[in-house]
């Protein structure tokens, strides 16, 4: 079975996001929201074969751990596996 | 005194590298990214440049490369030097070689520029040129690590680290580039008291 897992990269809590500073420094200009916090990452889109989704959740942890991030830096979140 | 220049499909100090190695009468060789055999060699070099695009994360697909396989065998040896520089230096904490993490500049900037550094309690000046070089030291950071430091910390490096020294892996990375200053012609040649050092560490 084929399925589509979409995973979110971020830096690490604690780690200076500069380009999330940057936007925030500019959005302080326009009259839309002072004060709002921004965090700059990564969106990856991945469709792979799995017996199921269990083994796809699976191997979507281990290509988020050993390839998408590096743990001493960033931190993942996986945001959907379904069925293609 | 064997060296070797590895090259991964991005690399573009290799030719500097392997010159200034040549300059000091070392003999050397181009080491392809597919190599598993680095035997046989003083010194292990991991240029500047990019790896494989720099995608995802800078360093973080030469990880998987068989050159860094046949690397960490290597080390295992203790006898030879494996030097990582700007990208190098970036391959070695993507692979942990090397403690610690790389990530985009404070101001968000690509720095291209000489620096004034501390290495061993003198002055010395180098060219850096990256983007991706502010140093995170992780928590219980050894400080007798640290090699090189800028005076002015361009880029936000934890404690204004630019190069690490693993003594028990002979491991050195640093970001400055030593190998663009050994050459009168280039108008700085401080780049090659690091030589020097690699010379006298790297034979046994």
């Amino acid at each position: 079975m084929k399925f589509l897992i979409d995973i979110k990269v971020t830096l690490k809590e604690g780690i200076k996001d500069p380009q999330g500073l940057a936007a925030e420094a500019v959005l302080k200009n326009t009259d839309i929201d002072k004060t709002a916090k921004i965090k700059v990452g990564k969106f990856f889109s991945l469709i792979l074969d799995a017996k199921n989704r269990k083994q796809a959740s699976e191997k979507a942890v281990r290509i988020s751990e050993e390839v998408l991030t590096n743990p001493n830096l960033e931190v993942y979140e996986i945001l959907k596996v379904i069925e293609a | 005194m064997k060296s070797a220049v590895v090259v991964f499909p991005g690399t573009n100090c290799d030719r500097d590298t392997y010159e200034a190695c040549r300059f000091f009468g070392w003999k050397c060789d181009y080491i392809r990214h597919d190599e598993t055999n680095l035997q046989g060699y003083n010194v292990i070099f991991l240029p500047g440049g990019f790896s494989y695009g720099d995608y995802i994360r800078s360093g973080r697909l030469a990880k998987f490369s068989p050159v860094v396989a046949a690397l960490k065998d290597y080390i295992k040896n203790k006898c030879g030097m494996t030097i990582g520089i700007c990208n190098g230096f970036q391959i070695l904490c993507e692979s942990k070689l090397i403690d610690g993490v790389l990530t985009d500049n404070i101001n968000n900037k690509f720095i291209c520029s000489e620096e004034n550094l501390i290495y061993q309690n003198t002055e010395l000046t180098l060219p850096i040129a990256h983007k991706e070089g502010r140093y995170i030291a992780p928590d219980n950071f050894d400080k007798n690590l640290i090699f090189l430091k800028y005076k002015n910390n361009p880029n936000g490096s934890d404690m204004n680290i630019a190069g690490l020294y693993d003594k028990k892996n002979k491991i050195l990375a640093m970001m400055p580039h030593p190998e663009r200053a050994v050459f009168k012609e280039t108008g700085n040649t401080d780049g090659r008291v690091i030589f020097e050092f690699i010379h006298k560490e790297a034979l046994c």
